[in-house]
């Protein structure tokens, strides 16, 4: 039996040091534990990535042990995603992503950096990433990394949370709230090989609806219009393609456009 | 792992360092060669992201002089393969990647760059 989920409250003043005793030195201690648990790719994810085109290139922004680097595994090599993250240890591992003799390109930065030319990628995932965020200030402010990473033509974004609306299979016991703006909680994970070791990991988990309206802060803090592409005008604008729930998460696939 | 079709990508984020913080420099660098899979539809597709010039010093940085001053018209596949030596064979292992403008230095460690900065140090 799993240890419980429990609540927990975000220290607003010191949000930076709160990730990083609970987020970024968790990912560290248990970065090879964690990586032998996830190896398989989300099919929304999946399709996502086999549905690009030759020569894009891509930002997998907090990509774990790099799982979705080698995507699509029946085209290697036509479009290139270069993986981020702020764990040193699970870069280590996602450098080896799908096999030793195939190295990735992975680069250690955080999620709220910008470290590359502007609206150079042509795509950007972050998958289970954004609500390890602890404050709405910075969820908000890692989706505009994310918008302003890609093409203002034709850009495309997906984004995956963990969601209040658990699956009917999850085993796991939510704390709740009726706030609508999601609930802060400790997701304890215990080592394999010492299970006296255990380290909470937090989480935001959002709420229905709470991604979607994350995403038209992040938009509107960067003048760009929300809905499909305009007929005419210089516009920049953010189509929503999806906003879905899936399997205890919720998603949101975007697309820039500029007329 | 540093490729040269990373650090064409990569650039400057410190606060108030939004000119001329592209490409980064080299120094110090330790380089590994490794055969990779030959993709000219990569290629062809990746080409338009390309800052060609960044790309031809950062080569020639590391030591290696086969690309043209200006990007050819005709793709051959000749031309290509080059290209795909330069882009995706060339490992950076080791070294420093410094910022032209505020000489901001990014590590590279094991092949992995450390383009992490503190928060109030981001622009």
């Amino acid at each position: 039996m799993a240890p419980a989920v429990t609540a927990t409250v975000v220290n607003e003043d010191a949000p930076e040091s709160y990730e990083v005793a609970h987020v970024h030195d968790v990912y560290d201690a248990i970065a090879s534990h964690f990586s032998s648990t996830r190896y398989k790719p989300w099919p929304i994810i999946a399709a996502f990535l086999a549905n690009l085109q030759d020569g894009w290139v891509g930002l997998d922004s907090g990509t774990g042990n790099g799982k979705y680097l080698p995507l699509p595994l029946d085209r290697p090599g036509r479009q290139w995603t270069i993986g981020l993250d702020r764990s040193r240890n699970l870069l280590e591992i996602a450098r080896t992503a799908g096999g030793a003799s195939v190295l990735r390109e992975v680069v250690w930065g955080d999620v709220l950096g910008h470290g590359w030319r502007r609206e150079v990628f042509d795509y950007a995932i972050s998958i289970a990433t954004i609500h390890h965020l602890a404050t709405p200030d910075r969820r908000k402010l890692a989706v505009e990394r994310l918008l302003g990473a890609v093409s203002p033509a034709h850009g495309r974004v997906l984004i995956y949370v963990w969601a209040t609306r658990q699956d009917e299979h999850s085993k796991r016991n939510i704390p709740t709230n009726s706030s609508g703006t999601g609930q802060d909680v400790f997701v304890p994970w215990v080592l394999a090989e010492d299970s006296t070791q255990v380290f909470n990991r937090y989480y935001h988990m959002f709420d229905d609806g709470e991604l979607a309206a994350l995403v038209t802060l992040a938009a509107e803090e960067l003048g760009l219009v929300i809905g499909p592409a305009a007929a005419e005008g210089s516009l920049k604008g953010i189509e929503i393609v999806q906003d879905g729930w899936e399997r205890s998460n919720h998603y949101v696939e975007l697309r820039r456009w500029q007329t | 792992m540093v490729r040269l079709i990373t650090h064409n990508l990569l650039a400057c984020h410190v606060k108030g360092c939004t000119s001329n913080n592209f490409p980064l420099e080299f120094k110090d660098v330790q380089v590994v060669l490794r055969e990779s899979e030959f993709n000219p539809d990569f290629l062809r597709g990746f080409i338009p992201k390309l800052e060609w010039p960044a790309l031809v010093g950062a080569a020639r940085e590391l030591g290696d002089t086969s690309l043209p001053d200006q990007l050819p018209e005709m793709l051959d596949d000749d031309f290509l393969k080059t290209l795909h030596h330069v882009l995706l064979e060339i490992h950076v292992e080791e070294g420093i990647m410094i910022c032209p403008n505020c000489k901001h230095n990014y590590p590279v460690s094991n092949g992995i760059p450390n383009m992490l900065l503190a928060e109030h140090e981001i622009g």
